[in-house]
């Protein structure tokens, strides 16, 4: 338990370390917050008076904590450009971002698996070995090509979507998750060849250990090894390099989101970054990395709970 | 064992043929292009594949197999200086602190895995929101994002190394630290650092020709298989070839490269 | 109840087992003795049906009546763990690490029997006491990791009778295991063959292992059978030159003259050594406590204890590796150096031994370029190689001949103090023997002092003029 505490005391302090890092890149850009709202055709007096509104008259450290405050109890700030509240313009971003990871994720989780195993089976096979060939060029596709791929063979030629017509989750929730296939394979497709690289070569080689031929000795068949012996230790690895894949699949959605046309969290990213709409900025890089950290959390804990020789020591 | 060792040998030769080629159009790219990049040409708007335009033409009537190899320098040009810049920075950080420890190594090590936290993508976005867009502010920012994940492999190569007995006997013989360091070890993590370049190479490409697709990475007039698979996308189904292209392109640079990190053994990252 | 009649064994780097002949009576112990390369764990191999899929199986194994090289894998493994199991030499790995005890002991039953689950628990846990382990239903639910290396192997043993088969095949069972331990597995194996009437084939490089356990011994020797007879035979009247160079091998046991060090000058004297082992954080456990004693000039000392016992500890804060320290350490020799135990990684895998050799001039900037050159020629020589191996890279060495290396690099910088840590117990025996001798001709050749560190009392008493052991992290004198 002792472990855990830790743990958790390192993830909120990763957190805030996060979180005075976003803070403080954006402090540090030339211009000021107050022209930027304003405009340039404003008058130094009305400068002054916004500055002190906005707060900008105060020290450093005083600005974090209020803005840490404050973004804890849900108040983003204003956006420079929108003119509005930011936490009120995320949030109808946050579920289309979350839901087209999640769906990524579970493709992810859906493929790589079975593929793998069945590739770690036969790979000595000519099959197996066709199929690692195909893999590898799998992985090498970016995701925003792919989407661009699948738009061309299953929206134009195929019809089976119509590319760039959205449906929102509040008109139809299968409409919306139907339209998330498409991106949601164009991220998982490549992120799934590496996994089962990954997964692929932890059964070889646990293949190879001691432990292995023990039971062979035991007069095991093939499949019994497999299943009953060696997936169990060859999944702990691969838990690690899924938690990775989390975070791969956010980033993923960001570009995937323009591909596709999805008011999503990564569009609003890249449209505000070409704004200049700062605050926008940095609470969506405060919201995507914090997840990634948390889910990372989550995925450390799994990974203890897996392996007992890690859970024993450390629980 | 001998069957295994001729299929890495296959993929190594594949990979290096690959990317040879590649390579060699790119130098070619430099001194020569069937077409001016960037003339437009009314007339020749849309064309598809055929001996003139092997790769057909665009919405302006530029030839797009000039401009693939336009692209294709800017490509290799942001990807090259971005490993350089993540391994080097990388291989000293990685071996000081992997070597000492200690407390620098502690406080370097807690700040890496709050760095690794946010997807480099992600990070890339920051730096560009700060720094403005174009080819050297890319540069810049891939290759500082590049440095924990170097640093990281080197570290750890140089924790393994520096428990074994030669690097014990290199001290009793009377060696210094950085003798030790760079003339001793270095060369023993050779594989595992040349593994991390080809990764490093391809993550580069990737993150180069991903902002570049979202507007905001190499900036016109640059060049660059990313915007132009952008470009693209709005003549996906009257042009497809526009799209294919560039992307088919960015693919086989990946793929070289990853087909070169296996047949070398390497490990995945 | 075992015969093998010219059973060859081939892989495509060349053959392993050729054509060799033997067999086994019911209840019989039967060691195989040989070097690492014999063959005698891939003859084991082949009777257990484990061989790797890249080799070729020529000949017969005929084990009670059954053909097992011809017969069906389903047949097959209808006898592997119900009538033929198998011991590992590696109790760390020989156990699923993420699968408790007690199912890895029960899929046993599971293959073999139609028992029912409460049938199961009650043999497996019949099996563990009988394996001599306390605590039975505590082991059922624990997981490898938090057993000591004698515990798993006595759990794999558990593993390997309970289902009472007729043969067990022990392949190196007790090797990586401590010298009590090892007494220990040798005799629970010997009350189990006496108990249940099981053979026992027993794979070993170790002669002495086996000289008070088994019926009847099998040597062999690049894949051939050179020579077999009763412990008796073997020991007393061995007929073939390779099983006299074997036993010729084993150290005899006896002190060699000590000289008196009246007149001799110190080499080392340490005084009130206390040694540290850094953990985390400031936390510091104390390996050595308060060792004192002085080793004089053309004199060999051997240091023995329990593995874990402190002695790596102890000869690198001697030769200020570890910092960790209070005491005083006073060297009257100039660069005192070490031959560390793994030849494999006391070299630098990625340089030329004529590179390696020159370094330790190179750094102290001694001789010019040609000197070194020639001071390398010259020191290949001393250990008895070729000057060719100066271009040559560690991984093209065999053990022993990388361990050569090693005893050449110690010794370049003309230093007269050299710590031996366990230098010969990587290797093979007759290899041993080789380099014991070198260690002996360098010693009156250069007129060197040694400290010799090594869990093999033999060794150390066919080597050293006086020895220390340490126990408890305390230094004694051997009288």
């Amino acid at each position: 338990m002792k472990k855990i505490g830790k743990k958790v005391i390192t993830l909120i302090i990763t957190l805030l370390l996060i979180s005075f890092t976003a803070f403080l890149a954006f402090q540090i850009i030339p211009g000021d917050p107050a022209a930027a709202v304003l405009g340039i055709d404003a008058t130094e007096q009305q400068l002054a008076a916004l500055r002190r509104e906005m707060g900008l008259d105060r020290p450093l450290a005083v600005r974090y904590i209020s803005w840490v405050w404050d973004f804890a109890h849900g108040d983003l700030g204003q956006s420079y450009h929108y003119r509005t509240a930011v936490s009120g313009l995320l949030a109808g971003k946050l579920p289309v971002t979350l839901a087209l990871t999640a769906l990524s994720f579970v493709f992810i989780l859906a493929i790589s698996i079975p593929l793998g195993i069945v590739m770690a089976r036969f790979a000595d096979t000519r099959l197996g070995k066709a199929m690692n060939v195909g893999n590898q060029t799998l992985m090498s596709i970016p995701s925003f090509f792919l989407g661009v791929l699948l738009i061309l063979v299953f929206g134009l030629i195929l019809k089976w979507f119509t590319p760039g017509e959205y449906i929102s989750y509040t008109e139809s929730v299968t409409g919306f998750l139907g339209y998330l296939i498409a991106p949601a394979m164009a991220i998982a497709i490549p992120k799934s060849a590496m996994v089962i690289k990954f997964l692929r070569s932890s059964v070889l080689e646990q293949r190879r250990s001691d432990y292995v031929r023990t039971a062979y000795s035991k007069g095991n068949t093939d499949n019994r090894v497999l299943f009953v012996h060696v997936l169990k230790n060859a999944c702990i690895p691969v838990i690690t390099i899924l938690g990775m894949m989390i975070a791969d699949t956010m980033a993923g959605s960001i570009v995937v989101e323009q591909v596709f046309n999805l008011p999503g969290l990564g569009r609003l990213l890249v449209s505000s970054i070409g704004n200049r709409d700062y605050p926008v900025v940095q609470a969506i890089i405060v919201y995507i990395a914090s997840a990634v950290v948390i889910v990372n959390f989550i995925v450390d804990i799994i990974y203890r709970i897996a392996d007992p020789r890690i859970r024993d020591v450390s629980l | 064992m001998g069957k295994s060792m001729k299929k890495k040998n296959t993929a190594l030769a594949s990979g290096l043929i690959i990317s040879s080629v590649l390579a060699a159009a790119m130098i070619i790219g430099i001194f020569y292009t069937p077409y001016d990049p960037d003339r437009m040409n009314g007339a020749e708007k849309f064309m598809a594949p055929c001996l003139q335009h092997l790769m057909g033409t665009d919405n302006f009537g530029r030839d797009i197999f000039s401009r693939v190899l336009e692209g294709l320098k800017t490509t290799f040009f942001v990807a090259v200086c971005v490993t350089a810049t993540g391994s080097f920075f990388g291989v000293l950080l990685g071996a000081v602190t992997g070597y000492f420890g200690g407390i620098l190594d502690e406080i370097l090590m807690r700040m890496n895995d709050a760095l690794a936290a946010f997807p480099s993508i992600l990070l890339a976005l920051v730096f560009i929101s700060i720094l403005g867009s174009g080819k050297y502010n890319i540069i810049l920012a891939l290759g500082i994002i590049f440095i924990p994940s170097f640093a990281r492999i080197v570290r750890g190569e140089f924790i393994r190394q520096k428990e074994l007995d030669y690097v014990k006997s290199a001290r009793l013989q009377g060696a210094g630290a950085f003798r030790i360091m760079f003339v001793h070890i270095l060369p023993n993590i050779l594989p595992a650092l040349l593994s991390a370049v080809t990764v490093g190479f391809n993550n580069a490409v990737l993150a180069e020709a991903g902002m570049s697709y979202l507007g905001i990475g190499v900036q016109p007039p640059d060049a660059s298989l990313g915007y132009m698979l952008s470009e693209a996308q709005g003549y996906l189904f009257s042009a497809p070839w526009y799209a294919l292209c560039p992307g088919i392109v960015i693919i086989l640079l990946i793929l070289g490269f990853s087909l070169i990190n296996e047949g070398m053994g390497g490990q995945h990252a | 109840m075992l015969e093998v009649k010219n059973l060859s064994v081939t892989f495509p780097e060349g053959t392993a087992v050729d054509n060799i002949s033997f067999s086994m009576e019911k209840g019989e112990i039967l060691a195989i003795i040989g070097e690492s390369g014999s063959g005698k764990s891939m003859t084991s191999l082949s009777i257990a049906g484990l061989l790797p899929h890249d080799a070729a199986v020529s000949g017969e194994i005929v084990f009670e009546g059954r053909e097992l090289l011809t017969m069906s894998a389903k047949e097959r493994r209808g006898i592997q763990g119900k009538d033929i199991s198998m011991v590992f030499q590696e109790p760390m790995t020989s156990l699923n690490p993420v699968m408790k005890i007690g199912k890895q002991v029960e899929e046993v039953l599971v293959l073999h029997t139609e028992l029912g689950r409460e049938e199961r628990k009650q043999r497996v846990l019949e099996a563990l006491t009988a394996a001599g382990l306390a605590d039975p239903e505590r082991l059922y639910h624990a997981y490898p990791h938090q057993l000591s290396g004698g515990m798993r192997q006595r759990v794999m043993i558990a593993m390997a009778t309970v289902l009472q088969p007729r043969l067990m095949i022990a392949d190196e069972p007790t090797t990586a295991l401590d010298k009590k331990i090892q007494g220990q597995i040798l005799s629970l194996l010997k009350q189990i063959n006496k108990d249940r009437q099981m053979g026992i084939l027993f794979i070993s490089h170790n002669l002495e292992v086996v000289r008070d356990f088994c019926d009847r011994i099998l040597v062999m020797y690049r894949g051939k059978l050179v020579e077999s007879g009763t412990p008796e035979e073997i020991f007393h009247n061995p007929k073939e030159d390779y099983t006299k160079k074997l036993l010729a091998s084993i150290p005899d046991g006896k002190r060699s003259e000590g000289a008196e060090t009246g007149n001799r000058k110190p080499v080392l004297e340490v005084k009130s050594l206390n040694v540290y082992y850094p953990e985390k954080r400031k936390q510091k456990k104390q390996v050595i406590f308060d060792a004192s004693f002085t080793i004089y000039e053309r004199e060999m000392v051997g240091l023995v204890g329990e593995s874990g016992g402190g002695k790596s500890s102890l000869s690198k804060a001697i030769l200020g590796l570890n910092k960790h320290i209070e005491g005083t350490i006073i060297h009257h020799t100039e660069y005192p150096q070490m031959v560390f135990q793994d030849p494999y990684s006391s070299l630098n895998p990625a340089k030329r031994i004529g590179w390696i050799l020159e370094e330790p001039l190179r750094i102290q900037g001694k001789l010019d370029k040609k000197e070194r050159k020639e001071k390398v020629l010259h020191m290949l020589e001393c250990v008895g190689l070729e000057p060719s191996y100066a271009q040559r890279r560690p991984r093209e060495l065999s053990g022993g001949q990388r361990q050569r290396i090693a005893i050449a690099l110690a010794l370049i910088l003309e230093s007269k103090f050299i710590i031996a840590d366990e230098p010969v117990s990587a290797l093979d025996v007759t290899i041993q023997a080789q380099i014991l001798e070198l260690l002996k001709k360098l010693k009156e050749e250069f007129g060197l002092s040694y400290l010799f560190i090594s869990h093999d009392m033999a060794v150390i008493n066919e080597m050293c003029d006086r020895v220390f052991r340490l126990r408890d992290g305390k230094l004694y004198e051997e009288l």
